[in-house]
């Protein structure tokens, strides 16, 4: 099924792609244009409307969905905006921008990383009352969260693995302090380079994280040996150089995301290819063609039916004169039944 | 040492038999393994891993499963792209192209060869001992008496005459009598050429297998003549060894002569420049006698025994080996000079066949035959699909992005083939599954690459972060009037669709 382009796009890169948890044709996109944009697929012939653009005074580079209102993040600020109303208020501050936000539907539990380098827990059960901060050794890059844990990959290639009720208790006797605590796990990455993006399994069981080395590595949460063994890594995303001398041009890998239902996972890398690994067969089930661009950011629906694949131009190198004007797009593609089914051990 | 088969290397005929692959000029131990090959690098669905038989199905298959066009074969040769031809194993391969490869297989067992011999010093597979007739030529005992019969009688006739035939040779007397009148200077000097083709072949050959019938052939000669040859002309034998080290038809093209190349004449003069009848020493200056002449010392044309095998000579038969050399270089043989300098045509020679190799080939004697195995790799490593391991998915340096080895099965299955085909080749028993990763790994490690984004420390968010135009656009308000900026509704620009 060839993907469709989304008719309005933001008008800078993408920063964050996001489907509704309850609302699989729903979602979101933030973009350095200062706007968050709510899309709505309807039907496949329409393709996806534009629902709403929520306009921000800093790029937005991350935003969190959950039911009716969103959580976003700007520079420094965590608002939440009522999508019926459009009512934004705001729920924390950082000192610094902020990079990630997600969301636990099952704690109602908001997590933003700024890099400050610090964490904020926000309770959505209470909302008057202050965040937890939590410090992190090193700036955060990425963050992913499971039902039971919550992970951030930091730079230095630091990874800590939060479980989350317990590190909500000690946040909630905290009472909005700043905390040390301390990782239910402290990983180094697995991968040698810049830990570009992490995301949880959706059974729980681990996860992946990318570097801009053209690289996924998939680990498991359980620290057993046994378990530790199984973490492998893989190369992607890259090209062997067109003048031929052998050289590969190497990609990083910018956004991973991992199929609800299959347990597969996507990613997009700086070579526009959008491809579906099987992380237990540990197999590549498919790639899809090259988008004309830099795959910025994945997400599949909560039901697994969509892939959605925000696409600019990478600013990897000449920032000072970037513009995504023109050339961001977001592509959905609809999933065949099986598509993105893994084959499963030979 | 004539004697010796099978070195582990194939000759030109059993070379040129091989089956090979018309999109990547690999070749195969036999046609099974090459349409396995085929399908699994060349016929091969990268949408779903499916293995077809040609390319012609391939497309086919594309077209009416996944809806796509297939435009070139994959991992194959930038010349070799083309689907115009049907190709199934060896069939339908054109024949200019088979004769092109034909010529490089030729032109590289000769290369291959060349190469092997410098190694090993050893002669080629079949080269007989120089061309010159292996029994030396012996005079007759009664030739011999009369000879001695005649110098004594020249001796006493010399002693009659009170003269001596040259003063700077005064101890030479019993062999300047040669019947063939030489004056004694040019005898002297051409035993110092023996001589100093002696030490030639003794400083080159050293550890050579082969050296030591040349060296007591040089010694018993040299044990005849010592007395005189050092002194006067005792020049260095470098002098010598630059002819001799400058081979350079050697390190040239291969292919047509070899010949010339091994047998290099100048320091064998000696050899021709006494006829034999002159040459043979009166029976009391040679203590040994001929018989023994003949016994402690091999034929003298065993210093041509560098000779390429006849049957190699002539240049349109021959092909090479598109593999190293099954011997490794000797341990304690000391390099020598000739083929020590970089031989470039050969190594594109071994590019040409190999498809670009990445690191391997230092074109040194010494390297080539541990790193061709390597190099061998290097072609699959280019193409970037494949992965050779079977288990390597696991570990960190698999490259899962060309991962046809994840596709499904089939491509597993493919790459067990490949990997056993390599190992096949380099003459490695095929290693247990989770052994096979090993090997290439490294040379997977060393390729070179560029990447879009280097900077290990700040993400391109942050910079970009930084950027003027992205900055906060701060209005004079406070965080919490950014409460009251964002409640006004008309912040949120509604685009209702």
């Amino acid at each position: 099924m060839r993907p469709y382009e989304i008719s309005e796009p933001p008008t800078d890169a993408v920063s964050a792609l996001k489907f509704a948890p309850d609302a699989p044709t729903r979602f979101l996109v933030s973009s350095w244009d200062k706007h968050v944009y709510l899309y709505e697929l309807s039907s496949e012939a329409e393709g996806g409307k534009l629902i709403e653009k929520y306009e921000h005074r800093a790029p937005v580079l991350d935003a969190a969905s959950e039911q009716t209102t969103m959580k976003l993040l700007l520079r420094g600020w965590i608002g939440r905006i009522n999508l019926e109303s459009g009512e934004q208020t705001v729920m924390s501050a950082h000192t610094a921008p902020v990079k990630s936000v997600v969301y636990s539907k099952e704690h109602s539990l908001l997590v933003s990383a700024s890099w400050d380098s610090t964490l904020h827990f926000h309770d959505l059960k209470h909302p008057e009352k202050e965040p937890a901060t939590i410090k992190l050794p090193a700036k955060p890059h990425s963050l992913s969260i499971t039902a039971s844990k919550l992970v951030v990959a930091m730079a230095s290639r630091l990874v800590y693995i939060y479980e989350l009720q317990s590190t909500l208790m000690l946040a909630s006797q905290a009472n909005g302090a700043t905390t040390e605590l301390q990782p239910w796990q402290q990983r180094e990455s697995s991968l040698k380079f810049m830990t570009r993006a992490v995301a949880c399994m959706p059974n729980d069981d681990g996860y992946a994280s990318s570097s801009i080395e053209g690289r996924v590595a998939v680990e498991w949460f359980d620290p057993s040996p046994e378990s530790q063994a199984r973490k492998y890594a893989f190369k992607c995303h890259r090209q062997p150089d067109t003048s031929g001398d052998g050289t590969d041009i190497v990609y990083p890998v910018n956004a991973l995301a991992f199929h609800p239902v299959h347990g597969t996972f996507a990613s997009g890398g700086g070579d526009g290819v959008v491809a579906l690994w099987d992380a237990n067969a540990k197999r590549r089930i498919r790639q899809y063609q090259k988008y004309p661009t830099s795959v910025a950011a994945l997400g599949f629906s909560s039901d697994g039916k969509y892939l959605a694949v925000g696409v600019c131009p990478g600013f990897e190198n000449d920032q000072e004169d970037y513009s995504g004007e023109g050339v961001t797009k977001i592509y959905i593609r609809e999933l065949g039944e099986t598509e993105a089914k893994g084959k499963g051990p030979k | 040492m004539v004697g010796k088969k099978k070195r582990g290397h194939p000759d030109v005929e059993e070379l040129l038999s091989r089956p090979w692959c018309y999109y990547c000029e690999r070749d195969f131990d036999d046609l099974k393994i090459l349409i396995s090959h085929q399908k699994a690098k060349h016929f091969k669905c990268e949408r779903c891993g499916r293995r077809l038989n040609t390319a012609g199905g391939l497309s086919v298959h594309m077209n009416q499963v996944h809806k796509e066009t297939l435009t070139m074969v994959d991992n194959s040769l930038p010349n070799r792209q083309g689907l115009e031809v049907e190709i199934f194993g060896m069939e339908g391969i054109p024949e200019d192209v088979s004769q092109a490869h034909n010529q490089r297989i030729i032109a590289g067992f000769y290369q291959a060869e060349a190469e092997r011999r410098a190694t090993t010093g050893n002669p080629g597979p079949g080269a007989n001992q120089g061309n010159q007739s292996k029994k030396p030529k012996f005079e007759s005992p009664t030739d011999l008496k009369k000879r001695l019969a005649e110098h004594k009688a020249r001796k006493e006739a010399e002693k009659v005459a009170g003269t001596s035939s040259g003063g700077n040779t005064p101890r030479v007397e019993g062999v300047q009598n040669s019947p063939l009148g030489q004056s004694p200077s040019s005898f002297v000097r051409s035993a110092v050429d023996l001589t100093q083709a002696l030490e030639l072949t003794v400083s080159q050959n050293n550890a050579s297998p082969y050296v030591a019938p040349q060296a007591s052939h040089g010694a018993s000669q040299g044990a005849g003549y010592g007395s005189f040859s050092q002194e006067p002309y005792s020049q260095p034998a470098a002098a010598y060894q630059q002819p001799y080290a400058s081979q350079p038809p050697f390190s040239g093209p291969p292919g047509a002569q070899f010949q010339p190349q091994y047998s290099p004449p100048q320091q064998y003069t000696p050899s021709q420049s006494f006829p034999p009848p002159g040459f043979q020493p009166p029976g009391q200056n040679y203590p040994g006698g001929p018989p023994s002449f003949g016994a402690g010392s091999p034929p003298p044309g065993s210093f041509n025994g560098y000779h390429g095998p006849p049957s190699n000579t002539p240049p349109a038969h021959g092909g090479l080996p598109n593999r190293p050399p099954s011997l490794p270089p000797a341990p304690g043989l000391p390099q020598r000079p000739s083929f020590g300098a970089p031989q470039v045509p050969p190594y594109q020679m071994q590019q040409l066949h190999q498809g670009p190799p990445g690191t391997s080939f230092q074109g040194q004697q010494g390297s080539w035959a541990g790193n061709s195995w390597k190099g061998q790799d290097q072609k699959p490593a280019m193409s970037s699909s494949y992965p050779p391991h079977s288990q390597g998915y696991g570990d960190y340096s698999t490259n899962a992005s060309s991962v046809d080895d994840l596709v499904s099965g089939a491509a597993r299955e493919a790459d067990d083939i490949d990997e056993i085909i390599r190992m096949a080749e380099a003459g490695i028993k095929p290693p247990k599954k989770g052994e096979a990763a090993v090997p290439p790994k490294k040379s997977k490690k060393d390729k070179p690459q560029k990447m879009i984004y280097s900077d290990n420390e700040m993400s391109p968010e942050e910079k970009m972060a930084l950027m003027p135009r992205y900055a906060f656009v701060p209005d004079g308000k406070t965080e919490t009037s950014l409460v009251d900026a964002a409640t006004i509704p008309g912040v949120a620009g509604t685009v209702d669709a």
